[in-house]
């Protein structure tokens, strides 16, 4: 037998689907030792008593009879709720403007209501202190009202989650046929029933696929109300609060569980509605041209300014308070604070283990989600196994950050765990960061995968060369502007997450996210937004560089693109 | 471009003497997916040196079957032999063919001759050895002069022959086609069909082409497999399945076709309506519904009287003859007959007119009733 197998002239052939065959497993690994294995810890602690026991649902009846924590729930959805409707509301308005009137300095616009995806969702809620807090400038506005508690913790979601809603609501709005425009027209269809029949039903899925990305990331946030709740728990705060204050992680796992619920929920829904959306666009359909409207172009405009011009008010009033000596009482310029007293120190220290993370995860996740999305794209062979990487990687979208965070305590840090020596250290971050952020790199893989001509890997066995080279000297320079796409992604959000790593973190790697936290738990409010501008500011310089990277690949590197 | 005949590609010498050996037989391949059938018990002997075509309407299965000679689809049942070697179970690595797509599959980020050299590369040639090659190949397809140039800015049909070019650089013994000319606009398509039969005739290498234009195939198979809903409908050359078509599904797929419903009469006679008419021999037992198929050009119209006459419905102008609409009286079933321009000054074609007609004993065909028809 052994010697039939060898004999065989497939043998240098059947290593490279062996070696096709390991690196799926190790995909698959990745995942549920990442993923699964650290949620099933958690779904198990919640069912524990305090030594460990099995006590079944004896942990949620406890929760459900304390008033404290289940109020919580309902202002979770009451605040997600009310910032789904702003937010996709406002984006919506400035999405149609964008891409459906000739308003002036569109791509001004578009690049300046990027900007708060670049902060970490610290920093609306310590700007929003310095504009509306007690000592604020403008908390006359506010009517006697406090901005510690709903007010605060909506607007601040609503700034940190706009750019989201807006990026999806711009891309659904793009797409539109001119000729169904032209018909109505022809057939002198006023302009209100056009935006109802044709408008409206074409961007409906990504309408209703925004709504639940909005309202996911507003009910699993955890920044905008540590800082600014106040009194007001939420959720994401009670998790955080059950597990650092109180040192209860099965009440920690339990409010997880109840967090993870809407999630997943409004992560299923989405999944259904998007798998009965079909190409509406045929090949070909003509993009619509907006034609000029002085006073339609001018009001979006107005509008659009408006949005920009609070982001940077936000954004700047966070840089104009790093700056200043003691708010309000002694204004003078300084840069003391950005020396980070409050940390013994550390302030630096934690900037550049966030920088060393970021590098990482953007590296080290970049390779692996992309080459994982071409094993499941690309190859062929071993069904069950790439459909359950595919489901796999889907997954994380539908988990909080404070959840994934949890999890990982309770995987990681068991006793006899084969991973525990992971545990306290800077790879655990990088794992954590990676799975966190997986699915919306994995879903940019694909997409970008989809469009290569699906006979390369065909044609390349055809030549006799095995995959590997063809991957590497076809599939990844074609689709390099995605994969630096995927790469500066994960190293915004790496720069920026709090929730997850929150939990994980040890003196020797904590990060300028948590350093952020910290400060402004000790006081030390300045501190803390220097620390929030300087993680702005890295992101936004690594953001300037990838589009002058991608540019210069665009017109140089890859010349291939523009010939013909 | 001369000097390359002498050039190694012509490196098979099995094929190029033309000797009858067979290069592939496929013996009772069926390929599933799921519930759905797409090959059904195929068994098809190629000879070395071949030029064939996979003909049939989209979703018979011909492209599946080109897949599974190339081992990109792995068939459920049967087995494939190539040169005497079992290569059923090997990877599409292992297999020794080219294969050029429907889309071409050119690498965007390559440029000419680097594509052409993919897998030249691979196997260590020396630099010197991989350039004279790549030439001497572009020189083959007549693209000499464009190494440096990148895909997109070729035109479709250089595209397309570039793909060619790469897909012999390895010297398969087998060149697999999935639809290579589709993509292209008329024009370019006639120019490269002579081309590429002018190209595998100089080479001998054994071809298969998957298209489903029957004028393609017509023009450039040695043999033509029609295929239809999984299963080889017919194999034959192109008079062969152009004039005897084996059934009513090959007589009706390739070129137009008149059937007629008759009754079979005595062994060598049919019955239209109430006119009897002379036919092959069949054995179709008497009395029993069947259909007669005859070519339009194959029907002969004269203004003399007969026995079977039809009203002029409709007169169509195709140039070099004129497809005319009959009403067979008696019947009224349609006919076509497509009256060359000059015999139909002398017929004075008009509509209405009563006209008689003629079918040729040995041009008509029979089949069963009912039997299928795309």
């Amino acid at each position: 037998m052994r010697a039939i197998l060898f004999s065989r002239p497939t043998a240098k052939l059947s290593l490279e689907a062996l070696v096709r065959l390991l690196m799926l497993l190790a995909g698959v690994a990745l995942l549920v030792i990442g993923l699964l294995f650290p949620l099933f810890a958690m779904l198990v602690k919640s069912l524990q008593g305090r030594s460990g026991d099995f006590i079944g649902l004896a942990n949620f009846v406890q929760y459900f009879q304390t008033p404290a924590l289940v109020n919580s729930i309902t202002n979770s959805f009451r605040m997600a709720l009310t910032t789904t409707v702003v937010v996709v509301g406002l984006a919506f308005l400035c999405a149609y403007g964008v891409t459906r009137t000739c308003m002036p300095g569109k791509r001004l616009f578009r690049m300046l209501a990027i900007l708060p995806i670049l902060a970490p969702s610290l920093l609306p809620a310590i700007s929003l202190v310095y504009l509306f807090g007690n000592q604020g400038f403008l908390r006359e506005l506010l009517m006697g009202h406090s901005v510690y508690g709903p007010i605060g913790i909506v607007i601040g979601m609503s700034f940190w989650i706009f750019p989201h809603a807006l990026m999806l609501l711009t891309t659904a709005l793009t797409h539109s046929d001119a000729r169904l425009y032209e018909a109505a027209d022809v057939l002198g269809t006023p302009k209100w029933r056009i935006f109802l029949t044709i408008t409206l039903p074409g961007v409906r899925y990504g309408l209703i696929s925004c709504l639940f990305v909005v309202f996911t990331l507003a009910i699993t946030d955890f920044g905008v109300p540590k800082i600014i709740g106040g009194q007001f728990s939420v959720l994401a705060t009670d998790v955080y609060r059950q597990v650092v204050g109180q040192q209860n992680f099965q009440m920690g796992a339990v409010v997880s569980v109840i967090l993870l619920l809407p999630a997943v929920l409004s992560f299923m829904v989405d999944r259904w509605i998007q798998r009965r959306q079909v190409a509406q666009l045929s090949a070909r359909a003509v993009p619509w041209q907006p034609t000029p409207s002085p006073l339609r172009d001018w009001l979006f405009a107005l509008m659009c300014y408006a949005v920009a011009g609070v982001i940077l008010l936000v954004i700047g009033t966070a840089i104009y308070a790093s700056l200043l000596q003691f708010w309000p009482y002694n204004r003078t310029f300084t840069l003391q604070h950005y020396t980070f007293q409050g940390l013994a120190g550390g302030g630096w220290e934690a900037w550049l283990n966030s920088l060393k993370l970021a590098f990482s995860v953007a590296l080290v996740g970049t390779l692996v989600i992309f080459f994982n999305a071409w094993l499941i794209e690309k190859s062929d062979g071993y069904q069950p196994l790439r459909q359950g990487l595919h489901l796999m990687a889907m997954l994380p979208m539908a988990v909080p950050g404070m959840v994934l965070g949890l999890a990982y305590i309770f995987f990681f840090n068991q006793a006899g765990n084969p991973f525990n020596w992971m545990y306290g250290t800077m790879a655990i971050l990088v794992l954590n960061t990676l799975v966190h952020f997986y699915t919306v790199c994995h879903l940019t893989s694909v997409t970008a995968l989809k469009q290569l001509d699906p006979e390369f890997e065909a044609v390349g066995a055809s030549l006799k060369v095995p995959f590997w080279t063809t991957f590497r000297r076809v599939t990844l320079p074609v689709s390099l502007p995605a994969v630096l796409d995927i790469s500066v992604y994960l190293f915004v959000n790496a720069m920026t997450t709090v929730s997850a790593v929150v939990f994980l973190y040890n003196s020797d790697t904590r990060l300028a996210s948590v350093a952020v936290l910290h400060l402004d738990e000790a006081g030390y409010f300045a501190s803390a937004a220097a620390m929030a501008v300087l993680i702005f500011l890295t992101s936004l310089g690594v953001k300037l560089l990838h589009a002058a990277l991608t540019h210069a690949l665009l017109n140089n590197a890859q010349r291939w693109r523009q010939a013909g | 471009m001369q000097t390359t005949m002498t050039s190694p590609l012509t490196a098979h010498p099995a094929a190029t003497s033309h000797s009858t050996s067979t290069h592939l037989s496929i013996d009772n391949v069926t390929k599933c997916f799921g519930s759905f059938t797409a090959l059904d018990k195929i068994t098809l002997e190629i000879q070395e040196g071949e030029f064939i075509c996979f003909l049939g309407p989209s979703g018979c299965g011909k492209t599946t079957l080109l897949r599974t000679i190339a081992g990109l689809t792995r068939q459920s049942t049967g087995t494939l032999i190539q040169r005497g070697k079992d290569i059923s179970r090997l990877p599409p690595q292992a297999r020794d063919f080219g294969i050029v797509f429907q889309s071409y599959a050119l690498f965007p980020n390559l440029t000419v001759f680097d594509n052409v050299a993919y897998g030249l590369r691979n196997r260590r040639i020396n630099r010197v050895g991989i350039r004279s090659r790549v030439t001497e190949l572009l020189a083959l397809v007549d693209l000499g002069g464009s190494e440096d140039k990148y895909p997109a800015a070729l035109s479709g049909g250089q595209q397309q022959r570039v793909a060619l070019a790469r897909a012999l650089a390895m010297e398969p013994g087998l060149l697999l086609l999935d639809e290579p000319l589709s993509a292209l606009d008329a024009r370019v398509r006639t120019h490269l069909r002579s081309q590429i039969k002018a190209l595998q005739a100089r080479l001998g290498v054994t071809t298969i082409m998957v298209t489903h234009d029957q004028e393609e195939a017509l023009t450039m198979a040695d043999r033509i497999v029609v295929m239809n809903h999984g299963v080889i409908e017919q194999v034959g050359t192109p008079a062969e399945i152009y004039h005897q078509p084996a059934s009513a599904f090959v007589a009706s797929f390739i070129g137009t076709m008149n059937f007629l419903e008759v009754t079979a009469g005595t062994n060598h006679r049919v019955q239209l309506g109430s006119t009897h008419c002379d036919c092959q021999p069949h054995h179709y037992a008497q009395g029993l519904p069947i259909q007669l198929a005859i070519r339009p050009e194959a029907v002969a119209l004269s203004r003399t009287q007969s026995e079977l006459m039809g009203e002029v419905t409709g007169i169509e102008f195709l140039g070099a003859f004129q497809r005319v609409a009959l009403r067979v009286q008696g019947t009224g079933q349609t006919l076509l007959a497509d009256v060359p321009s000059r015999d139909s000054t002398a017929l004075v074609l008009q509509l209405g007119q009563v006209l008689s007609i003629h079918f040729p004993a040995d041009a008509a065909r029979l089949y069963p009733a009912g039997s299928s028809q795309p």
